[in-house]
């Protein structure tokens, strides 16, 4: 389906952008700057209905005992702590050092702890993919199991061996391969933009 | 899979954690070295460091994950102890949650740690991604309520307060970012940047190109940057002890090993 105005929108605020960022005129700035704190707070806005959409959804789980009540006890405990410590009469928000506790000394050693987890969990993973016998699971783990070897922390001429096998191989296949994809993603990105800017659709949209 | 191989698979991540933990504990030996003694990106950070003004006035991009943040956390503690050896002054800004939240532990940690307050500014979470960074490039709102010099500065020049730009990477809004909608919008101002290796392919190229003035992107890179501070008094603001290359070592041939035997397994 066609959106004209959403097109419209689009021209408009991509052009002042890009004008803003060639031309020096203090309107055209303050116009884009409009234009800039209004994606801010849409993006923020995004952010707070996301995070209200996992409270309710949580507490709907315990309302409706379904899903992992426990997890969902600690998840609205926590939300709830987190607003309490920062909202309270008198918190200073941000800075608040019940706010500043809690993220130092629970959610930061949590989150590290369950990233650290994923040590075991990746070596299962790449187990389990090379059980499917594709050859994109495969080419995955050999790449991990060399690049391994390569980061091993070894001293010496071993050590500096293994540097410069990794420095040449980021340098060309990985180089090569990384650049290729960025500069993919960067034209189909520009033809993307450009097609949404003259509102070109495909027959199908 | 028999009863013997199935109990030794379900017991492998505690005997990992045992062997972890031994390994730990054990003295180092001198045929493993975390350190590069040649790292020339060590030294292009020492030399573009060198290159700032008297007290240098830095903005923090700190947004590293939580889960790459244990690779690159001694460094970059180590690179803000060395900008306030230098008598800089250092404002942090997040645009990542998870951001924040490891820019929010790491100033309270400079606070325990007695860091001269006067040189810290708290500038906070700017939501939006890209449209925050563009954001930033207009207006700093330093919203710390204490009329600090640096405070009335930076919000009084912006982003043309700085000498500097440090990134400390890992999440999405990284180095590639701020090349990409920072620099083209303000004056010549250099960039650097802490990142996990994971990142090392993304930064490469920016560094390459110069647009990154300097960069600490591996393990071996951050340890040799660290052996080269000599930060006095101020060494209280840096890990005690380095990482030991031993577990590293353990955790590595371990990794090494399974997926070895998995794709042997799978080849012959």
């Amino acid at each position: 389906m066609r959106r004209p105005t959403l097109t419209a929108l689009v021209v408009i605020i991509g052009l002042l952008l890009l004008a803003d960022t060639l031309v020096v005129n203090a309107a055209l700035s303050q116009l884009a700057g409009v234009a800039v704190d209004a994606a801010i707070l849409v993006a923020a806005g995004a952010a707070l209905a996301g995070v209200a959409a996992l409270g309710v959804r949580r507490v709907q789980d315990l309302w409706r005992q379904r899903g992992d009540p426990i997890g969902a006890v600690f998840v609205i405990a926590g939300m709830a702590a987190m607003l309490a410590a920062g909202l309270r009469p008198g918190s200073a928000g941000t800075t608040d050092p019940a706010v500043q506790w809690l993220v130092a000394a629970l959610l930061v050693p949590i989150g590290a702890t369950l990233f650290g987890l994923l040590f075991v969990t990746t070596l299962g993973a790449a187990r389990r993919a090379l059980a499917t016998r594709t050859r994109e699971g495969i080419l995955l783990v050999a790449g991990a199991l060399v690049t391994t070897v390569l980061l091993l922390p070894l001293s010496g001429s071993a050590g500096a061996g293994l540097a410069d096998a990794a420095t040449w191989s980021l340098a060309f296949p990985i180089g090569a391969v990384f650049r290729g994809l960025l500069i993919g993603i960067a034209l189909l990105s520009a033809v993307y933009a450009a097609r949404v800017l003259l509102g070109i659709r495909a027959a199908d949209e | 899979m028999n009863d013997h191989s199935r109990a030794l698979t379900r017991a492998a991540p505690i005997l990992l954690i045992i062997g972890l933990a031994i390994a730990w504990q054990a003295p180092d030996v001198g045929w493993l070295r975390l350190s590069d003694a040649e790292s020339k990106r060590a030294e292009l950070m020492t030399s573009a460091l060198d290159a700032l003004p008297d007290q240098p006035r830095v903005l923090i991009g700190y947004d590293p994950d939580l889960g790459t943040y244990a690779e690159i956390r001694q460094t970059a503690r180590a690179l803000l102890a060395d900008l306030l050896a230098r008598d800089g002054r250092l404002a942090f800004v997040s645009l990542t949650a998870e951001g924040r939240a490891l820019a929010s532990a790491e100033l309270a940690r400079l606070g325990r740690g007695e860091a001269n307050p006067t040189r810290l500014l708290d500038v906070g979470f700017i939501p939006g991604a890209e449209a925050g960074l563009v954001d930033l490039t207009r207006d700093i709102r330093a919203g710390q309520l204490d009329d600090g010099a640096f405070t009335r500065e930076v919000e009084l020049e912006g982003i043309g307060a700085f000498d500097a730009i440090v990134v400390i990477g890992g999440n999405d809004l990284g180095p590639r970012s701020w090349v990409e909608q920072v620099m083209p919008r303000i004056g010549d101002v250099p960039l650097l940047s802490v990142t996990p290796i994971v990142l090392l392919p993304e930064v490469e190229p920016y560094l390459a190109g110069e647009q990154l003035a300097a960069g600490l992107t591996t393990p071996r890179d951050g340890a040799a940057y660290r052996e080269s501070l000599e930060l006095g008094n101020l060494s209280r603001l840096v890990e005690s002890t380095e990482p030991r290359p031993l577990p590293l070592l353990l955790g590595m041939l371990v990794a090494v090993a399974v997926l070895g035997q998995a794709l042997g397994a799978r080849m012959l």
